[in-house]
């Protein structure tokens, strides 16, 4: 057990466990997190009184839709061959084209879709770190569209991980085994007796449980053929284990003999104390600091095995654990893209952001959820940041804080958020404002004209409620209210200082909100908003 | 040697400011370091050494319909439908021919300007795109390095160096610049390639300067060398702190973007270009070298080559882009007068499959075929011709390993020794005069 903080704390240290266990919110949600005291608040994010589907999925995600959808599919994939048996070669052509073009369209946008409700459920949210924990499964058991190609599938396995997201990982892993997006992405599938596919067995050893040096070749292949028959039915989405398509026979995985199955396998797995501390570090590295100390794996290891793989208490013991809170930890860790963005707009107290901006950004920042860059997930850390992304972070805070100035760093596009009824801007004119603006000329101008009709649409933060008027006749006050918005924390004097006297130049005359604008951009152009 | 603070002290003096400020640098750096102005020249990456430019065929180009082995019946019999006949190719020997979508790569081999290396792979291929690319860029067949062979290219031969020794084309830095201390940049375009600000004031762009730059002015790694260890994480410097780490680059993007914005207003083309990708990329390299940056390695991507589908039309297209592209490029070098200064390489993550599939496209394979391309290239085949017969799980077995390429570049091209870069020695293929 690692040491534990006491329940008195600071209301930085407050900041601190609501940004990394959700993301980061206004100064009167910290401050109401503090309120409670430490332990209270964090059994309040681990207990979340909001219920899983309080944002719905839209009607295609569902499980009943996708199901009708699957069989729909079917059908017209009967279609196609009756019109390969009927029809002229080129006529049967036509219609396979046809259908397979339409069914490519509507994956398409459904896969923006899905992208843009994610993004709206982790912003909305008031189980912030459920989400956070489903996205960090989405990283730990990466699937990306790319691949398995069916939205609706990604979105069921988007709910697992949610209803799983503070659960049992052994449980969890079982659920992946029979995960339908997962058997696409990593070919169970296609895996059967004779001719057993390995890419499911060594990732499930090397990325999901154990880790590298934990396993040897022969185990991957001994167990590849333990998770041969494994079944998605393309009519109903369901998964069963085929025994005809399942090879029988005994394998040896760690030393035992037996007819496993792929559960079987699972289970042997969890049995080795290494399954507790791949996942243990990858915790401590999500939540506090990259390269934890043996002896904090370990610490978190052992909770993890006596809870029987829950990870409730592991959260919990993190969360409570003076180190989580010791300086090196605060404010040291870089935000991811999704990280930043949803937490720029909890701190400005934006319920969305503009139309079509979201999906375009966070590509441009190298997040785009459902589809990390291959089975490991995503790089953290420094990964992200470069001077490209670093100009397009700043670029972002200046559209998001001011809106109709100027172009920027991304192409915002119609589509997305224009589907969706929760969205922001999402009136007709403003959509098809866009659209139109997307079809201009090269590539290099329409950059600069989408972004420039989005953001007429883009009315920006509330400053009157975020600085009143009343602060702004208070530079000082005013600019470590600021301060304290963005970054918990106080900054060196020398630019605390140049804040303020960026603030007083305006002194005896009305402060607008352009002006609030400004220098919450100043603000937000820095390398140490880079950081949370 | 010059450190790194003397390279950005000198590079801030000697920038003429669009949001890097003339009083911000005259104020803080000048005050401190009167002297530091006759330090304004890089010995290192000077304005006039060789230039590389590596261009990714991103997806796995298909080398057997690049480079046509139309003299072989394997050929034909393995692609009834995609072989491409005698007569739908630029014939360049009895064996092999260009595809005819590049009639003027064809017009370089003939005037000895094109390399065409053959069989180029590495042992126990890996069909992967995401592992394969990432091999390529570290040149680790291992798949276990943390830096790429360029960035390691950058730590080793181009110390103190400016931001823009590396530049890419992309929205994200390509493994190969993962370094130790000088990962290069990447831009996606120019005119979003800088801090957008509706306040132009002089204090404003002052004050955002001073707020992106360092405190510290040494990096807290000086000197690295190959041997270290990476943080981790491609772009950190082992012990640099996440902070420190932010300001670099904060530094680098100011510095970098000042100038590429200059540049690419003040230098215009009048070759005409293609509107596709890589012409755009290809476009504002050119521009760049006549900018007189001091950039050693440039890398594009041209994408589109994952042809499981239908490949015929797509592919012949995607080459046909290529061939124009370079075409329009190195027209622009001549007129500048850099031709002699660059050498193109081409590189995929892995060739396809000897056998189409039933959708009229090819999956995955391993061999594949590579580019060298510019006045200073020795032009014609290097490596064996892969055997169509002989196949590796219906894949040809590569004949070159991909790293005698890298090592004839580093070492005859950018003149560097290729061992510590590879870290170990392979046999140069001799394609550079």
């Amino acid at each position: 057990m690692l040491p534990q903080a006491s329940d008195s704390w600071t209301l930085g240290e407050a900041a601190h466990l609501l940004n990394r266990a959700g993301f980061g919110g206004s100064p009167q949600e910290i401050q109401k997190l503090h309120a409670l005291g430490r332990i209270k608040a964090v059994d309040s994010l681990l207990n979340p009184t909001e219920p899983i589907g309080a944002i719905p999925v839209p009607l295609w995600a569902t499980r009943e839709q996708a199901i009708a959808d699957m069989r729909e599919r079917a059908e017209q994939r009967r279609m196609v061959q009756e019109a390969t048996r009927t029809l002229s070669a080129e006529e049967a052509e036509k219609v396979r084209k046809e259908t397979f073009q339409a069914i490519q369209r509507e994956n398409r946008e459904r896969g923006i879709e899905a992208q843009g409700w994610w993004f709206r459920a982790m912003l909305l949210t008031q189980a912030p770190l459920r989400e956070k924990m489903t996205l960090f499964w989405h990283d730990h058991f990466a699937t990306s569209l790319q691949k398995v190609r069916q939205p609706a599938l990604l979105m069921l396995q988007n709910d697992l991980f949610r209803r799983h997201a503070t659960g049992n990982f052994r449980q969890l892993t079982h659920a992946v085994l029979r995960d339908p997006a997962m058997m696409l992405y990593l070919d169970t599938q296609s895996s059967k007796r004779g001719k057993p596919n390995e890419n499911f067995a060594r990732e499930v050893m090397e990325l999901f449980t154990l880790g590298e040096g934990h396993y040897t070749e022969l185990d991957i292949r001994e167990a590849s053929r333990a998770f041969t028959g494994y079944q998605l039915n393309r009519s109903d989405a369901t998964v069963r284990h085929n025994k005809r398509q399942w090879d029988e026979g005994d394998k040896t995985i760690f030393g035992k003999t037996g007819k496993f199955t792929g559960d079987d396998i699972i289970d042997l797995i969890f049995e080795k104390p290494e399954a507790a501390k791949l996942l243990a570090g990858k915790l401590w590295e999500y939540f506090a600091a990259e390269g934890p100390s043996p002896e904090t794996i370990e610490a978190l290891a052992a909770t993890l095995r006596s809870a029987k793989y829950e990870t409730a208490p592991v959260l919990r013991e993190i969360f409570l654990s003076k180190a989580f809170y010791a300086e090196g930890v605060v404010r040291n860790q870089i935000k991811s893209p999704v990280q930043y963005f949803i937490q720029l707009l909890k701190q400005l107290e934006l319920r969305e952001a503009p139309q079509g901006y979201t999906r375009l950004a966070l590509e441009q920042l190298g997040q785009s959820l459902f589809q990390p860059p291959n089975v490991a997930g995503w790089d953290w850390g420094k990964a992200w940041i470069n001077t490209n992304t670093l100009l397009a972070r700043y670029n972002l805070a200046g559209f998001i804080t001011k809106g109709s100035q100027e172009a920027p760093a991304s192409p915002p596009m119609a589509r997305e958020d224009a589907m969706n009824p929760e969205a922001g801007m999402d009136s007709p004119d403003a959509a098809k404002a866009v659209a139109k603006a997307a079809k201009k000329k090269t590539p290099g101008d329409r950059m600069s004209n989408v972004t420039t009709v989005a953001a007429r649409f883009w009315r920006g933060p509330d400053y009157e409620k975020i600085v009143p008027r009343a602060l702004r006749k208070r530079p000082e006050e005013m600019v470590d209210a600021m301060i304290f918005r963005f970054l918990q924390t106080t900054l060196p004097a020398k630019h605390r200082d140049r804040f303020v006297a960026l603030a007083k130049e305006k002194e005896g005359v009305v402060f607008t909100n352009h002006e609030v604008a400004e220098l919450a951009h100043f603000m937000l152009s820095t390398p140490d908003y880079q950081l949370t | 040697m010059k450190t790194r603070r003397d390279f950005l002290r000198s590079t801030l003096l000697g920038a003429s400011a669009t949001w890097t400020l003339p009083m911000f640098v005259e104020r803080t750096f000048a005050q401190l370091h009167g002297d530091a102005k006759d330090l304004a020249v890089q010995p290192v990456t000077g304005k006039d050494g060789p230039i590389l430019v590596v261009l990714q065929l991103a997806g796995g180009n298909d080398g057997l319909n690049t480079l046509v082995p139309f003299g072989d019946d394997a050929y034909h019999r393995a692609r009834p439908k995609l072989a491409k006949s005698e007569k739908q190719i630029l014939k360049l020997s009895d064996y092999a021919g260009l595809n005819a979508s590049m009639p003027w790569l064809a017009s370089q081999f003939h005037e000895g300007d094109l390399a065409i290396v053959q069989g180029v792979g590495y042992p126990n291929p890996n069909r992967s795109h995401f592992v394969s690319t990432s091999i390529w860029e570290t040149a680790d067949p291992a798949n276990r390095s943390n830096t790429g062979w360029l960035g390691r290219y950058f730590d080793n031969a181009c110390p103190g160096s400016d931001p823009t020794v590396g530049i890419s084309f992309n929205k994200t830095q390509p493994e190969s610049f993962g370094a130790l201390k000088n990962p290069g940049i990447c831009l996606s375009s120019p005119e979003l390639y800088r801090w957008i600000h509706g306040d132009k004031t002089p204090s404003a762009e002052e004050f955002f300067a001073e707020l992106n730059r360092p405190d510290k002015e040494d990096p807290p790694v000086e000197g690295s060398s190959i041997a270290m260890p990476a943080g981790g994480k491609t772009g950190g410097v082992h012990g640099e702190s996440n902070l420190d780490f932010l300001e670099r680059v904060a530094l680098d993007a100011q510095i970098s973007s000042a100038k590429i914005l200059e540049i690419a207003a003040k230098h215009k083309t009048r070759i005409p270009y293609d509107g596709n990708p890589l012409a755009r990329s290809l476009n504002l390299v050119a521009r760049m070298i006549a900018g007189k940056l001091p950039t050693r390695v440039f890398y594009v991507s041209h994408g589109g080559f994952d042809t499981h589908n239908n490949q015929g039309n797509t592919h012949d297209r995607l080459l046909g882009q290529l061939d124009s592209a370079l075409k329009s490029f190195m027209a622009d070098l001549k007129e500048q007068g850099n031709a002699d200064r660059v050498v193109v390489m081409t590189f995929s993550e892995f060739g396809r499959r000897v056998g189409e599939n039933a959708s009229g496209g090819t999956d995955h394979g391993q061999g594949s075929c590579l580019f060298t391309l510019g006045q200073p290239v020795k032009g014609g085949f290097y490596g064996k011709h892969p055997s169509l017969t002989d196949l590796a799980d219906g894949d040809l077995r590569f004949t070159t390993d991909f790293r005698g390429i890298y090592a004839t570049v580093l070492e005859d091209w950018l003149k560097t020794p290729s061992k510590p870069v590879l870290n170990g020695s392979f046999a140069k293929l001799g394609f550079i005069s």
